[in-house]
């Protein structure tokens, strides 16, 4: 019996050891947090619309009205207590007076290079070729005044047991009509000095590809060369001279097509940031980025000032080519823009942010830029979070941009066909912009409203109008949702 | 351009001087707000600004891809 009563404690201490084991075991997970909880989604939508009079495919000048709306899905799912995978999926798709104008000269024509609808002209009842008309300052109805981007990104990142090491890596896709962009990166973020410090490096390569359209008087001369009046499009269209009289002499003989397509991007950043104190804390960010390949865009065109003018479209309307009450003709371009096939982009940004009190916060942003383009700039803004209740918060915003432009750059017809590199694109004049709006937020931590298995966890608005010193405007509202899966 | 990363160094430097917030004291800290990178919703924003102006990068956003020519 005594034996009997022995073995049983045994095997009841075994037991308890065992379990005690279990215990310390199950412990340990239970307090290892997950460094996701749940899946979240994003559901993010966007307008934006833009204006302004120095389109960059009628070579500095010209309507640059465009609209865009895009919408992200955004998820991320948590694997485990460690691991975390967000897939980023994208639709955008604009309307563009600037890009239909690659063929301003009929209601029907794109420029692509395989798909060709130059050659279609508008016919009289008669079978006969209607003069085709065109203007920079109107949007044509071509192919090319509207397209849509569709991209994805997948990420995947890991957190040590400490979660003061995380490492991630990155693939991202994107496509549209004349481009596509494959890109993968991946980098690392160590914290230490008990998580108030913490120091990341990333890198990343985007190889992209173009598939060139060229505006229609280019792509025109490009395919027949010398010949090109009397084919293809310009076959039995009239072109005119500087006084509106019908002219064979235009030859852009500095244009050929590209040999080659390529678009490489490649970027490496190093970030620091440091809690200051309770209330505040810091962060700089220094990246280098190397482009190189077909920087330039095949079809902004150049007007060269020493060589002579040629137009299709309404004559009397030449002597007002400039003016927006031109609506009848469109001048011919000479070539398209060239630019280096390399650049280096040097910028260098930092944020502070400060805990005002609990109900206003303080954040702000500067960067520094330059490039070997010879263009410097300098971003600033600031945002203002105002906490109305716990759950809504209101903030102003504001951001001031200035940039001196490149050394390629010049306005509409003032660069010389003596130059090696050229673009009359005013995203690369000097410049200076403000950017005004508000947003609001709230959030519900408590996810208590719900549809179907999604816990509404926050909504986000923003709405901001930009003006440039060059004459661009725009305005751009965006509403984001973010849901919890439960 | 070397003086200014060596200062630069100097700063980040000094920084670890700062006093160490212990992790039950980071409650302002880790209030929402007070992120240190851009807002999700905020990348369109971004987007057409990298498109409109000449400078991109140190925001924390992407850096590449896409031909932005619109």
């Amino acid at each position: 019996m005594q034996n009997k009563f022995l073995l049983l404690l045994v095997f009841i201490t075994s037991l308890t050891f065992s379990q005690d084991k279990e215990v310390t075991k199950d412990t340990t997970v239970v307090f290892k947090k997950r460094v996701l909880e749940s899946t979240e989604v994003d559901f993010m939508v966007s307008y934006y619309k833009q204006d302004g009079v120095h389109s960059s495919v009628s070579g500095g000048m010209g309507s640059e009205k465009l609209t865009n709306l895009a919408s992200n899905i955004i998820v991320a799912m948590p694997l485990n207590e460690d691991d975390v995978l967000t897939v980023d999926m994208g639709l955008s798709a604009y309307t563009s007076a600037s890009s239909s104008n690659i063929n301003p000269y009929n209601k029907s024509g794109a420029s692509g290079g395989g798909g060709d609808d130059d050659k279609n002209k508008l016919l009289d009842g008669g079978g006969g070729i209607v003069a085709p008309t065109g203007t920079p300052w109107q949007a044509s109805s071509g192919a090319s005044a509207q397209d849509v981007l569709a991209s994805a990104v997948i990420n995947y990142s890991h957190s040590s047991d400490s979660r003061n090491f995380i490492w991630n890596a990155d693939v991202a896709f994107s496509n549209e009509y004349d481009y596509t962009s494959i890109g993968f990166g991946g980098g690392i973020a160590k914290l230490f000095n008990e998580k108030n410090s913490e120091i990341s490096f990333k890198i990343n390569a985007y190889l992209d590809q173009w598939r060139p359209i060229y505006p229609t008087e280019l792509h025109e001369y490009g395919i027949y060369g010398a010949g090109f009046q009397t084919s293809g499009f310009f076959s039995g269209i009239t072109v005119l001279d500087q006084s509106g009289v019908a002219s064979t002499a235009y030859l852009p003989s500095k244009f050929s097509l590209w040999n080659s397509t390529a678009r490489n991007s490649y970027s490496a950043s190093v970030g620091f940031s440091q809690v200051l104190t309770k209330k505040s804390q810091i962060s700089f960010f220094f990246d280098i980025l190397k482009q190189e390949g077909m920087l330039s865009t095949p079809y902004h065109r150049i007007y060269f000032a020493d060589k002579a003018n040629y137009y299709i479209g309404t004559a009397s309307d030449i002597p007002n080519y400039e003016s927006p009450n031109n609506l009848g003709v469109y001048r011919l371009a000479d070539d398209i823009e060239r630019l280096p096939n390399s650049r280096f982009k040097f910028p260098i940004g930092m944020r502070w942010n400060y805990y005002i009190s609990e109900r206003l916060i303080l954040r702000t942003y500067y960067r520094y830029y330059t490039d070997n383009w010879d263009i410097t700039a300098h971003t600033a803004s600031v945002e203002l979070p105002i906490k109305i209740t716990d759950k809504f918060t209101v903030f102003p915003i504001y951001r001031y941009y200035s940039q001196t432009q490149s050394k390629y750059f010049a306005p509409f017809e003032k660069h010389l066909s003596t130059e090696q590199y050229y673009t009359s694109d005013y995203d690369l004049s000097t410049f200076n912009a403000n950017q005004y709006g508000f947003g609001v937020s709230y959030t519900d931590l408590f996810t208590a409203t719900k549809i179907w298995k999604f816990g509404l966890k926050n909504i986000d608005f923003r709405f901001n109008h930009y003006d440039r010193s060059d004459g661009l405007n725009s305005n751009i509202g965006t509403i984001g949702f973010k849901f919890v899966v439960q | 351009m070397t003086q200014k990363i060596i200062l630069l160094l100097i700063v980040l430097l000094g920084l670890q001087s700062c006093k160490t917030v212990k992790e039950y004291e980071m409650q302002k800290i880790n209030d929402t707000e007070m992120k240190l990178t851009a807002k999700t919703p905020e990348r369109y924003e971004t987007t057409f600004q990298v498109y409109r102006e000449a400078a991109a990068g140190a925001n924390g956003g992407k850096s590449g891809g896409g031909c932005g020519c619109n």
